[in-house]
Parts: C-alpha cells; sequence; structure tokens
C-alpha cells in the first residue's frame, strides 16, 4: 500500500533548460531530467495527489564531473541561491552542498574542493540513506557566488534521485546506494579547449591564467575524482577527435560511450551485432554528410579490469536525418518509440553537444535510466510490499 | 560578452591573488586553493553570463508545446 499524499501543483517546479556552455554534466542532468519526468506535466490550479516514492523507493543516480553545479531556475518563490533542480519525477542535488569548508575555509587549511577534506561525507551518506528510504532530509545549500554554507532546504524524497558533482562515488557508503552511476571523463585537451573558450571573454584571464588554474587542480583531481570512474556503470569519454588532423579547438568531438556489462536492468547500447566488433561509417550512398562527417565504433573491451562493451561517434550531425538514420541503426535503445533519440536531441538543439556524441550519449544514458526506473518498479511491485504505518 | 561587474573583478582579484600566493611558493597548499578558487569564480562568472543572455518568451513556449497554434512551423 503506498502512502500518498496531496500535494498542490504550485510546489512542483518548472524547469527551464538553462544554457551553460561547458558545463556538460549540468547539461546531462538537465536532459535526465527532461527524459526522466513523464511527457505529462500536473496543470497549473489542479489539485494533484502524489505518491511518495515508499512504494517502489526512491531510485538514486550518480554523476560525477569535474565541473560546477549549474545554476538552477529556483522553485518560485523559493530560494534563489538553492542549487537543487527539481521537477515531478526527478530531483538533482549538487553535492558542493555537502562541503565542509566553505570558500574562506578551504583558502585558510590550503585545500581545493576537490579534497575530500573540504566534504562531508557521513552527511552525504546520511542524507541520500534518508530520501532513498523515502524521509525528507534538511539539505545545506552551498552559495557558489558568496562562497558561503547557506542555511538548510527542506529536500523531499522524489521518485529518481540524481547526485550530482565531483565525488558521487568517492565514498564506498554512498556508492552502495546508487542504483546507476555515470562518470564523465574530459580529456585534458578538450578540458583546456572548453576553459579558454569559457574564460577568455572574462577580463583577468589569459591563456597562462588558465593552463596554471588547470594545472594546479590537477593533482587533486587525478588523486581524488579520476580515480571514481572505474565504479561508474556508465562512462562518457570525451577526447579529440579523430578525422581532422591537428583540430585543438576542441569543437569537433570523439565521445565514447563505455557501458558496464553485467549491471542490473542495464542493457549496453549496440550496433549491428551484439558482442562483435563494428566499424561505421553511415556517410556514404544513402547518407550524404558534411566535412568531417561521422564514425562509429562498436565492440566489447575491457576498463579497469571489467567487461565493458564501447559504442564511440567520431564527427558531428547536420542535419536531421543523419541523426534518425544513426538511431534508426542503433539497438537496445530503451526508447518508447522510433525516433525518440532524434526527438530528444531535437528538443535541446540548443544544449551544447547536441550534434555531437556528447550530446547523443547523454540522451541514450538518459533513456537508460528511465528503463532501469521502470524495471526497478516492476521488479518491486512483484515482491509483496509491506505496508508502512 | 563579459559577466556583471561583481563577479568579474571577483575573478579578477582571485587571478592576482593566485599569482601572488603561487610566486611565493608554487607547491603550497595556498596557491592550488588560490587556483581552484579562480576556477570556481570563473564557473560561477560564466553562469552569470548565460543568465544574463535574453531569452525570448516564445521560444521557451514553444519548446514545451510545438503543437500549439503559434508555435506551429510549415516546411513548405
Amino acid at each position: 500500500m503506498a502512502i500518498c499524499t496531496p500535494l498542490n501543483s504550485s510546489t512542483y517546479s518548472s524547469i527551464i533548460p538553462q544554457q551553460n556552455h561547458h558545463d556538460a554534466a549540468v547539461s546531462f542532468a538537465r536532459r535526465a531530467c527532461w527524459r526522466a519526468t513523464s511527457s505529462h506535466r500536473p496543470r497549473r490550479g489542479f489539485t494533484v495527489i502524489t505518491c511518495a516514492s515508499s512504494d517502489a523507493g526512491t531510485v538514486v543516480i550518480g554523476l560525477a564531473a569535474d565541473s560546477g553545479c549549474g545554476a538552477a531556475e529556483p522553485p518560485k518563490g523559493g530560494n534563489p541561491d538553492s542549487n537543487t533542480l527539481i521537477s515531478d519525477t526527478t530531483t538533482v542535488i549538487c553535492l558542493d552542498d555537502y562541503h565542509s569548508l566553505d570558500r574562506t575555509g578551504r583558502k585558510e587549511k590550503g585545500v581545493t574542493a576537490l579534497d575530500p577534506k573540504a566534504n562531508d561525507f557521513d552527511l552525504m551518506y546520511d542524507q541520500v540513506k534518508a530520501l532513498k528510504s523515502g524521509v525528507a532530509v534538511e539539505k545545506p545549500i552551498y552559495n557558489h557566488v558568496t562562497g558561503l554554507l547557506d542555511p538548510a532546504e527542506v529536500i523531499k524524497p522524489p521518485k529518481i534521485l540524481v547526485i550530482e558533482g565531483l565525488h558521487p562515488m568517492f565514498d564506498e557508503r554512498v556508492r552502495k546506494l546508487l542504483d546507476f552511476s555515470i562518470y564523465l571523463d574530459i580529456s585534458n585537451e578538450v578540458k583546456f579547449a572548453w576553459k579558454i573558450q569559457r574564460d577568455m571573454a572574462e577580463r583577468g584571464h589569459s591563456l597562462e591564467s588558465i593552463k596554471a588554474s588547470i594545472e594546479a587542480r590537477k593533482p587533486d583531481f587525478d588523486a581524488y575524482i579520476d580515480p571514481q570512474k572505474q565504479y561508474a556503470d556508465a562512462v562518457i569519454e570525451v577526447l579529440p577527435t579523430t578525422l581532422i588532423p591537428d583540430d585543438n579547438e576542441g569543437k569537433v568531438l570523439r565521445v565514447r560511450l563505455i557501458m558496464k556489462e553485467g549491471v542490473k536492468f542495464f542493457n549496453p547500447v549496440y550496433l549491428f551485432d551484439e558482442g562483435s566488433t563494428i566499424s561505421w561509417i553511415p556517410c556514404g550512398r544513402k547518407l550524404t554528410c558534411s566535412y568531417p562527417g561521422i564514425k562509429f565504433t562498436y565492440g566489447p573491451d575491457t576498463y579497469f579490469g571489467q567487461e565493458v562493451s564501447v559504442l564511440e561517434m567520431d564527427g558531428q550531425f547536420d542535419r536531421l536525418d543523419e541523426l534518425i538514420y544513426v538511431e534508426s541503426h542503433l539497438s537496445n535503445l530503451s526508447t518508447k518509440f522510433y525516433g525518440e533519440v532524434t526527438q530528444q536531441m531535437l528538443k535541446h538543439a540548443d544544449f551544447p553537444g547536441s550534434n555531437n556524441g556528447t550530446g547523443l550519449f547523454q540522451t541514450i544514458v538518459g533513456l537508460k535510466i528511465r528503463d532501469l526506473f521502470e524495471q526497478l518498479v516492476a521488479s518491486k511491485a512483484k515482491s509483496p510490499v509491506e505496508a508502512k504505518a | 560578452m563579459a559577466a556583471p561587474d561583481q563577479i568579474q573583478s571577483n575573478v579578477e582579484e582571485s587571478i592576482k591573488g593566485a599569482e601572488e600566493a603561487c610566486a611565493e611558493d608554487p607547491a603550497s597548499g595556498e596557491c592550488v586553493a588560490a587556483w581552484d578558487e579562480v576556477e570556481e569564480l570563473s564557473a560561477a562568472a560564466s553562469h552569470a553570463r548565460d543568465k544574463q543572455k535574453v531569452s525570448d518568451p516564445l521560444e521557451t513556449y514553444c519548446k514545451d508545446n510545438p503543437e500549439t497554434d503559434e508555435c506551429r512551423t510549415y516546411d513548405n
């Protein structure tokens, strides 16, 4: 028996997709929000009866990336400094909220935000555990503008909880709570190119300062953040393209979707023949592509000693028909209808990466998460559910 | 387009601070923490810049409701 509470539709916030160039992790989280919500939003003025997630439990997704969380559009009348994104089925928590040291504190101690010493993993574990079991929490807010820790906000347990930030898979206890985890692995060259694009307009920044900032953070990044990728169920690796010699602008990308085998409720996407090795250039007689074209590879591999399947896309989409052509040749996409991947990508055509592998794979992973959620709900419905007092 | 002035001057100051801290000892925690602060402020500046971009209310509406009359597009 599920516990249902009537909630006014005004408690639902609408998400307005923000453009955060180069915060690929944020754009993924927003795609995940869109993907995970049903196509029906409660209409204004209606009272919506919602069931607390205690019937199926909350599905927890971890998303790791080296970028601060985007400034979310807060709930109407809510805290404008909140980092939390809320839609009807999904809540995205920014793990910066679990900083134990604020900006001044970190400066005094001489530690970066990447250092575990600056983060309260006990609190992170307690709160994620509480939300997963259907209990609301009072979560601190880290204010990215002031660098201070603001008073806590109440977070209610959602159907899907995404924890996004630097350390979702760092603490073993938190790792065990995750139903699915993703690591966004940006290569150094691409990271440098993106940061140049992001920061060159900023007064005070120069090529040297951008480079110095990346290099100063690298030791902590390599020690604390990068090792998390071995635990991820899916890794999205972003590399420079091989199609254009000496391309260092980071505009055309080679993106690899590394999918762990044997993860419950997760069936890796494949090309043509599952488990075989394929190299595919869709451009030819049936499909005309513009320079530099598109190249796909797919095959089994090992990643940190684990069996994985890797789907790789190098190049970019120029037209709608290229997208749909590619989609029609991929299998195990977990789409509900033909063309759903293309539709989702077109819907977010203004998001960065919508014309290359980053957008494509983020979209696919979003669909996989939806599929995982539905399978989990179905499996829990089959087993007897205890009535909660 | 540069970020709002306050955030922009924060970024500028933090860069100067980082360069000073690292001039003394490039391997120190202060130096590393200073550049981390630069990164954090640069990201905040980038978000502020994005927020400033004027969004067309019709575009936003049509994204969510492409089937409504005002949002229909015709290709021929």
